[in-house]
C-alpha cells in the first residue's frame, strides 16, 4: 500500500482530508458536550463566557445523580454476574458437546439486535405490567431483559474464547490425565478464557450503561438508572447533563480501554496445522 | 498374552462407518505404528483406547483389565496430542504435574517426580516457561512428560510430530524412540507418513478405511506389501496390472498374479543391450525425465505408454543418461511381487 | 458404555434449563403476549384484525410508517457512503494510524440516545455553537433547523456512519494491495479495478451492512424522544407512547405497530439475503 501512496501524493492528501473531516465529525458533539460541562454561561455566544468546574461538583454532590449510578452499576453487576454464571457453562456444553443445537443458540442470541428496543418493551409490558408477575418498574425486569440484550456480545466472547484455546483438546488432555469433566473445566477451560470473558462483561457493562429505551419505558422513575437521570436533567439543567454525558463517557472510554488490553492477548495455544484431523469426534 | 487387546471395535460416525470390526493386540514394552491416510479411522482407534469416543460394538482391554467402559479419567493411559494440548494458563511444571495433583499426590512426591522427568526430556531450566514461550519441539517433549509422568499402562501418540518441521521431526522422532526403550513403554503410535511408521515402530498396522490391511514389521511391510493398497501407501512402489502390460514390450512376466508391485530402486537400468538374465523380467523404454533425489537418481522411464519409476544411487555413471536415452529395465524375479488387489 | 453417555448426556441438557427458563421469561413469552394483545381489541378482549386494519390504513400512522422508512432509507444510503470512502481512507494509512482512527469510530457507537441529542443541541441547536458560528461567517446557507426532519436526518446519518464503519472496515481491509498490482499489470485502470473486481467483492458486505443500518434506524427511539419529546411522527414513537406514553395506554394498537415494524425489519433482512445471493450468483 505504502508504494502506491508514494506515487500518489494527491492521494493522500484526500485520505488525511477524508479522515479529519470524518473524526471531526464525529468527535465534535462530544467535545462541545465536553466544552459544555465545564463553561460558566454558555447561552448565545459563540465561545462559553467562561470555565468552571462546578458542573462536576454539583453533579457529584447530587444525590439523585449518585443513586442513579449506583442503581446503574448495581443492575449492571448482577446481570452480568447471572450471564456469566448462566451462559458460560451453557456456551461450553453446546459448543463441545451438544454441536447440534449451536446453529440453534446462534441464531437465538443474535435476535436482541433484530428486536428494537421499543419492540422488546411492548411484550414485556403487557407481560410484566400486572400480577402475577408484575415486576414491571423494579429492577428485576430490567436485570431479565438486559440478560437477553448482552446475549450476543456473551456469546461471541466466550465462543471465541473456546475456539482459539482449541478447548475441546484442551478437556481430552485433562480428562486422560484423571481429570473429571467439571474440574477439567473449572481448573483448565475457565483460566484460559478468561479474558474472553472479561471482554464480554466490559461490554455488557458499556451497553447497560448507555441503555435508554427499555430503561425509560419498562421503569422510568421509578428505578431511575443513569441514562433516565440524565433525560430528566436534559430539559432543566444543561450543566450538570453535559456532565454526566462526560461522566458516561469517561466510563465508556475506561471499558473500552480494558477491551482492548484484554482482546489483544493472543491465544496462548498454537493451533494444529490442518492435516492428520479426521474423524468428527 | 498380549498386553494391549482390541477385539472386533466397531464405531460409526452418523452413517459413516470409521471402525469396522478391528482386532489387534500389542505386547507389552512394543511400539505399534497406526499408519494410514487421514480418514482411515486411526485416530478413532486410538482415542478409543483413551476414552475419548465410545465404541458401538467390541472391547478393548489393557494389562488384562476391560476398560471398555471406564471414563478416560480412569484408563490410566497416556496421550500426546498432534497440537500439543498444553494448558496456556500453566507453566512447564504444572502442565507436568497437573495429572499427579489429580491423583492427590503431596506437593514432595510430585516435585520429586516432576523434576526427574524434566531432567528426561532435557527441559531443565526451563520449569517456569509458559507453553507460549517454547518451540514447538520443546512444547511436544512437555506433552511428552506429561503423559509419562503417571506411569501410564499404554503410551498414545496422535500424530505428534506432523505439526513440527522436518528436522526437529527427525530428531524428536529418535528421542522419543529411546525415552521409550528406555522406559519399556507400551507405545501406540499414529501417523500418517510411512518414512515415520518405517523408521520408529516395533510392528506397524497399516490401516484403509476402519479395517487393518496388513500388519507386520518395518522390513515386512516394505519388502513385502500385501495388497496393491500398502503398496502404493508405502512408497514409490510401481503397481502394474497384468492387463496393463499385455502387449507392451515387457518379457518374462510369471503367469500367475493379475496385480504386481516392484520397488523403484529394485530395477536394473541398461543402455547395452546384453544378454537377458536368467529368471528376470525385461523392458524395454525410454528415460523421459530425471530428478535427483539426494545421493538417489529417479529415473521415469516409459515403456510404450507405461510409465515405471526407476531409483539408482547416483555416481554410478549414469548421469548421462539424459531424457529421451532408450534404455532396457531388467527386474529380478524376487523383486517382481504378486499382490493382492485393493478395490 | 451407553449407561454413561446417556446420563451426562442428561446432566449436560440439565445445565441448560435456567437459559431456556429465562429466554423463555424474557423472550419468547413476552413476544407471544405481543402478538396475542395485537388481535384483541382495545381493553385486551375478543379477536380482531382491527389494530392491523387501523395501523395500516389510518393517516396518523401510515405517515409514521412511511416516515420512518424514508428516513432509514436515506440515513442507511448516506452512512454507508460515507463510510465507505472513510474506512478505504482508513486503510491506507499505517497499522498504528489505522488502528487508533478505528478505536476512534468504534468508541463513537456509544455516543448515541440522549447524550447524542444533547450534544446536537447545543451544535445545532438556534443558540448551538455552530448556528451561531455560520451565522456570523454569512454561511447561513448551512444553518438547518435541529428540530426539522434535516435536523433529524442529520443526527441519524450520525450515528449511523461508525456503526457503517464498524461493520464494513473488514471487507475494505480485505481489498488487497496485490489485487490491485495485478489488475495494473494486466492494463485495468483504477475505475475498471473497482468496477470489475472492487465493487463486486465488497457488494455482499456492502448489502449486508446496509440492512443492518436499515434496522438501526427504524428502530431508534432514543434520540427522535429526547431531541424533542414525541414530536416526530416516527413509527418507533408511536408505539412508545400506546404503551408507555402519559396519555391513556393503547397496548393493542401498540403491539400491532410493534409486529408492523418488525415484520418490516423481517422483511429487509429477507430482500437482503436474495440480493446477496444475487449478487454471488453473479460473480
Amino acid at each position: 500500500m505504502h508504494t502506491a501512496e508514494k506515487k500518489k501524493p494527491a492521494g493522500r492528501v484526500w485520505h488525511l482530508f477524508v479522515v479529519i473531516v470524518i473524526l471531526t465529525f464525529l468527535l465534535l458533539p462530544l467535545l462541545v458536550t465536553f466544552l459544555f460541562s465545564i463553561s460558566t454561561v454558555w447561552e448565545n455566544t459563540i465561545m462559553p463566557l467562561g470555565l468552571t468546574f462546578d458542573a462536576y461538583t454539583n453533579l457529584f454532590s447530587d444525590e439523585r445523580f449518585l443513586f442513579a449510578l449506583g442503581r446503574s452499576f448495581l443492575v449492571a453487576v448482577i446481570t452480568v454476574a447471572l450471564s456469566l454464571i448462566i451462559m458460560v457453562p451453557t456456551i461450553f456444553i453446546v459448543s463441545l458437546y451438544i454441536p447440534r443445537l449451536e446453529k440453534w443458540l446462534q441464531t437465538v442470541v443474535l435476535l436482541p439486535f433484530a428486536i428494537p428496543g421499543v419492540v422488546a418493551a411492548v411484550g414485556l409490558i403487557k407481560l410484566y405490567s400486572s400480577p402475577p408477575f408484575a415486576i414491571s418498574g423494579t429492577i428485576w425486569i430490567l436485570i431479565g431483559v438486559y440478560f437477553i440484550i448482552i446475549l450476543p456480545y456473551v456469546y461471541q466472547s466466550t465462543r471465541n474464547s473456546l475456539r482459539s484455546v482449541n478447548a475441546e483438546e484442551l478437556m481430552e488432555a485433562a480428562e486422560v490425565l484423571g481429570a473429571g469433566k467439571s474440574r477439567a473445566f473449572i481448573r483448565v477451560i475457565l483460566p484460559n478464557i478468561m479474558p474472553g470473558i472479561i471482554v464480554a462483561s466490559l461490554l455488557s457493562f458499556s451497553i447497560i450503561f448507555g441503555e435508554f429505551v427499555l430503561a425509560n419505558m419498562l421503569v422510568g422513575g421509578s428505578y431511575e438508572v443513569v441514562q433516565v437521570y440524565l433525560f430528566h436533567m436534559l430539559g432543566t439543567d444543561g450543566h450538570l447533563s453535559s456532565a454526566t454525558i462526560v461522566t458516561f463517557f469517561a466510563l465508556i472510554f475506561i471499558l473500552f480501554a480494558l477491551v482492548l488490553k484484554f482482546g489483544n492477548r493472543k491465544p496462548q495455544a498454537k493451533l494444529p496445522s490442518d492435516d492428520g484431523k479426521e474423524e468428527p469426534a | 498374552m498380549s498386553f494391549v487387546h482390541i477385539r472386533n471395535v466397531s464405531k460409526s460416525f452418523q452413517d459413516n462407518k470409521v471402525l469396522n470390526q478391528v482386532s489387534l493386540s500389542i505386547e507389552k514394552g512394543e511400539f505399534v505404528t497406526l499408519l494410514g491416510p487421514s480418514g482411515c479411522g486411526k485416530s478413532t482407534l486410538l482415542r478409543s483406547v483413551a476414552g475419548l469416543n465410545d465404541i458401538d460394538e467390541g472391547s478393548i482391554s489393557v494389562g488384562g483389565m476391560d476398560i471398555t467402559h471406564l471414563p478416560p479419567k480412569k484408563r490410566n493411559v497416556g496421550m500426546v496430542f498432534q497440537s500439543y494440548a498444553l494448558f496456556p494458563n500453566m507453566n512447564v511444571y504444572d502442565n507436568i504435574a497437573f495429572g499427579l495433583k489429580m491423583d492427590g499426590l503431596s506437593k514432595l512426591d510430585i516435585r520429586s517426580i516432576v523434576d526427574d522427568m524434566i531432567s528426561l526430556i532435557d527441559l531443565k531450566g526451563k520449569e517456569d516457561r509458559y507453553p507460549n514461550q517454547l518451540s514447538g519441539g520443546q512444547q511436544q517433549r512437555v506433552a511428552l512428560a506429561r503423559s509419562l509422568v503417571k506411569k501410564p499402562t499404554v503410551l498414545l501418540l496422535d500424530e505428534p510430530l506432523s505439526a513440527l518441521d522436518a528436522k526437529i521431526r527427525r530428531s524428536l522422532r529418535n528421542e522419543i524412540r529411546l525415552i521409550q526403550q528406555r522406559l519399556k513403554m507400551t507405545t501406540i503410535f499414529v501417523t500418517h507418513d510411512q518414512e515415520e511408521a518405517l523408521t520408529i515402530s516395533d510392528r506397524i498396522f497399516v490401516m484403509n478405511q476402519g479395517e487393518i490391511e496388513q500388519v507386520g514389521s518395518p522390513n515386512d511391510i516394505y519388502t513385502a506389501p500385501a495388497s496393491e493398497y500398502v503398496a502404493r501407501f508405502i512408497g514409490n512402489y510401481n503397481v502394474w496390472s497384468r492387463q496393463q502390460l499385455q502387449g507392451l514390450p515387457v518379457r518374462g512376466v510369471p503367469e500367475q498374479g493379475d496385480v504386481f508391485a516392484v520397488r523403484p530402486e529394485a530395477i536394473r537400468m541398461e543402455t547395452g543391450y546384453g544378454d537377458e538374465i536368467e529368471g528376470g523380467i525385461v523392458a524395454d523404454g525410454k528415460v523421459t525425465m530425471v530428478s535427483i533425489l539426494g545421493n538417489i537418481l529417479r529415473f521415469e522411464v516409459d515403456v510404450s505408454g507405461l510409465p515405471v519409476t526407476v531409483d539408482m544411487l547416483s555416481g554410478q555413471s549414469i548421469e548421462h543418461l539424459g531424457s529421451g536415452t532408450p534404455v532396457r529395465l531388467v527386474i529380478p524375479r524376487d523383486e517382481w511381487k504378486s499382490i493382492r488387489k485393493s478395490s | 458404555m451407553a449407561g454413561r453417555s446417556t446420563s451426562q448426556h442428561k446432566i449436560r441438557l440439565l445445565l441448560l434449563i435456567p437459559f431456556l427458563l429465562w429466554l423463555f421469561a424474557f423472550l419468547l413469552l413476552p413476544a407471544i403476549m405481543m402478538v396475542i394483545s395485537s388481535f384483541q381489541n382495545e381493553g385486551g378482549q375478543g379477536f380482531t384484525l382491527g389494530q392491523y386494519v387501523k395501523g395500516l390504513t389510518h393517516p396518523l400512522y401510515t405517515t409514521a410508517i412511511k416516515n420512518s422508512v424514508i428516513l432509514s432509507l436515506v440515513s442507511a444510503l448516506v452512512g454507508i457512503t460515507v463510510a465507505v470512502i472513510g474506512a478505504y481512507s482508513f486503510t491506507t494509512f499505517s497499522a498504528k494510524m489505522r488502528d487508533r482512527m478505528l478505536n476512534i469510530s468504534n468508541i463513537m457507537t456509544n455516543f448515541a440516545g440522549v447524550p447524542l441529542a444533547f450534544g446536537f443541541m447545543i451544535l445545532f441547536g438556534i443558540n448551538g455553537m455552530l448556528t451561531l458560528l455560520f451565522k456570523k461567517l454569512g454561511l447561513s446557507f448551512l444553518v438547518f433547523d435541529l428540530y426539522s426532519w434535516t435536523g433529524l436526518a442529520w443526527v441519524y446519518i450520525y450515528f449511523q456512519i461508525p456503526v457503517a464503519i464498524l461493520l464494513i472496515y473488514p471487507s475494505l481491509y480485505a481489498i488487497k494491495q496485490e489485487w490491485k498490482e495485478s489488475a495494473a499489470l494486466l492494463g485495468a485502470n483504477t475505475w475498471q479495478f473497482w468496477q470489475r473486481i472492487g465493487v463486486p467483492v465488497l457488494l455482499p458486505a456492502i448489502a449486508g451492512t446496509f440492512s443492518v443500518l436499515f434496522a438501526n434506524a427504524m428502530g431508534a427511539y432514543a434520540t427522535a424522544y429526547a431531541l424533542v419529546t414525541q414530536n416526530f411522527n416516527l413509527l418507533p414513537i408511536q408505539i412508545g407512547g400506546m404503551v408507555a406514553g402519559d396519555v391513556f395506554p393503547r397496548v393493542e394498537l401498540g403491539s400491532a405497530l410493534a409486529i408492523i415494524l418488525f415484520l418490516i425489519l423481517a422483511i429487509a433482512l429477507f430482500i437482503n439475503e436474495k440480493m446477496l445471493r444475487l449478487a454471488r450468483k453473479g460473480q
